[in-house]
């Protein structure tokens, strides 16, 4: 008997699981209803649904980088001093004086423009596989806030190390939502705390940052992931009927000439 | 007898009940390539992290403008917009406009027919295409004409794209106007620019809607390739394109921040 057999068989084991290795139909069901985690799936689903040609597991993998992101993000705030200029020192010694300060740093800076990437690309691969018909109206609904929350999530973390490249690009960024019509100043200094970039912007856009949005994100994700499976899971194919019956079989093709 | 009470139904043309799909166990089948593209994605990333270095530049200081000064890429299609129209319509009303139209898709294509399948129809992959190189050229020939169209006034003054140009014909035109203090900027900032939005992805509708008779859902694949593509073209165009003083240059004349 393996040792991994000895260890299934252990007190310690049967206590973590609530069914055993999942290698029987019954116990594949029963993993999936038993997992905290796994059973946001349901038990069985289409194989056509589930071929990574289809959904290219864009979903999935923004949900991927929001994990990344919260765990490098509390590495991060261990170090991280939300003053003017501290942050910018902070950053400095994270990268220089911190053990794998400059790999958490770099992995949630591309992990953030990654899950924006990724979102984006989710959103282009539902709307092109017509996913977001009814019933899953509201749903995408719900994603495209997502999508804005995310952009905001990533934007407002853009500031945060207080470099020339965060203070420039937030001085473009507030400048256009300072050009709202008819409320541009009011919206202007509600996002800056003031009139100017300032210390109030850093603790609100920190706020905002490691707080706000980021309970925003997880509630919302919790409605849109409920509502995958309540609007009847991942989409499957409801074809037009008169292009199942006039659609021409496959024919392959000849290629280049060569065949005949 | 007592009627079964209705379902809850969507609108629309009542849907063939689908054929009885084939169903495969989520252990192993699903959780199997969600832990397969988990792990891909955490090693790509840390690789990448171990080797490209997030940039720190100098600190802040409110003195010293770099030029140009640019917003995260994902906002750079914006500040493309913003070099060719009214900050208002370019910072807020063009990006809500986007969000509010996109989530509205749903509620105007109801047809549950054509989920499911990439570009729902046969028609559907050439429509994109279509709507995809028709908004390309469309906003490549505007930004060229914006950026490269400069004339001289009389007294010497460089008169620069479609804006200015307009504005400067109306003041000729009507120079009376002036003299009570009415400007044209408005109609070059913000009338003419509304018109194109509105005007481009409607003509490509109309195209669409003769050359392919399409319906609803295809109508929506050009109208939702117009705003995928414009917002890669402007996103492409703001990052590599755009240098000092947000001339037009190319990807290796743009100095990166410093």
């Amino acid at each position: 008997m393996g040792l991994w057999s000895k260890f299934k068989q252990t007190t310690l084991y049967k206590s973590i699981y609530r069914n055993e290795y999942p290698d029987t139909p019954r116990n594949q069901v029963l993993v999936i209803l038993n997992s905290v985690v796994l059973h946001l799936h349901p038990v069985k689903v289409p194989r056509r649904a589930i071929r990574v040609s289809y959904t290219w597991g864009l979903g999935g993998l923004s949900l991927l980088m929001f994990l990344i992101l919260t765990v490098t993000g509390v590495w991060l705030m261990f170090y991280y001093v939300p003053a003017v200029p501290d942050a910018y020192f902070s950053v400095q010694a994270l990268e220089t004086d911190v053990i794998f300060g400059m790999f958490s740093r770099n992995l949630h800076r591309w992990a953030a423009h990654g899950m924006v990437l990724a979102v984006w690309l989710h959103m282009a691969r539902v709307f092109y596989t017509g996913a977001y018909k009814p019933p899953r109206d509201f749903n995408w609904a719900i994603g495209v806030v997502l999508f804005t929350v995310t952009v905001l999530l990533s934007f407002t973390g853009y500031l945060l190390p207080w470099d020339q490249l965060a203070y420039w690009a937030i001085q473009v960024g507030s400048n256009m939502a300072g050009s709202t019509p008819f409320i541009g100043k009011q919206v202007r200094f509600v996002l800056l705390g003031g009139y100017d970039i300032g210390l109030p912007t850093l603790v609100r856009w920190y706020t905002l940052h490691v707080l706000l949005l980021p309970l925003a994100a997880i509630v919302l994700m919790a409605v849109h992931f409920w509502r995958v499976r309540k609007d009847g899971g991942i989409s499957t194919p409801i074809p037009y009927e008169d292009e199942e019956e006039t659609a021409p079989a496959p024919e392959p093709q000849p290629l280049g000439g060569a065949a005949d | 007898m007592a009627q079964p009470t209705p379902k809850y139904q969507q609108a629309g043309p009542k849907v063939k009940p689908a054929e009885k799909e084939e169903m495969v166990y989520t252990w192993p089948y699903l959780v199997s390539i969600e832990a397969i593209m988990a792990i891909a994605m955490t090693l790509a990333l840390s690789l990448m992290s171990m080797f490209v270095n997030a940039p720190l530049l100098a600190l802040a200081n409110p003195e010293q403008t770099p030029n140009p000064a640019k917003a995260p890429w994902y906002f750079l299609g914006l500040q493309e917009l913003l070099l060719h129209m009214h900050p208002a319509l370019a910072g807020v009303i063009v990006p809500g406009a986007a969000l509010l139209l996109l989530a509205m898709i749903p509620y105007v294509d109801r047809d549950r027919r054509g989920t499911g399948i990439w570009f729902s129809t046969r028609k559907g992959i050439p429509i994109t295409i279509f709507s995809w190189v028709y908004t390309w050229i469309w906003e490549l020939v505007l930004i060229l004409i914006d950026e490269f169209w400069v004339t001289k006034d009389a007294a010497g003054q460089e008169i620069k794209g479609i804006e200015r140009h307009l504005t400067f014909w109306l003041n000729d035109l009507f120079p009376g106007m002036v003299k009570i203090g009415v400007g044209w900027e408005w109609l070059g900032k913000i009338l003419l620019p509304s018109g194109l939005m509105v005007a481009i992805p409607w003509i490509l509708a109309e195209i669409v809607r003769r050359r392919w008779k399409a319906n609803t859902r295809e109508v929506m694949i050009a109208l939702g390739t117009f705003y995928f593509a414009s917002f890669v073209l402007l996103t492409i165009i703001g990052t590599a394109f755009r240098g000092h003083s947000m001339l037009l240059m190319w990807p290796w004349e743009v100095t990166p921040p410093e």
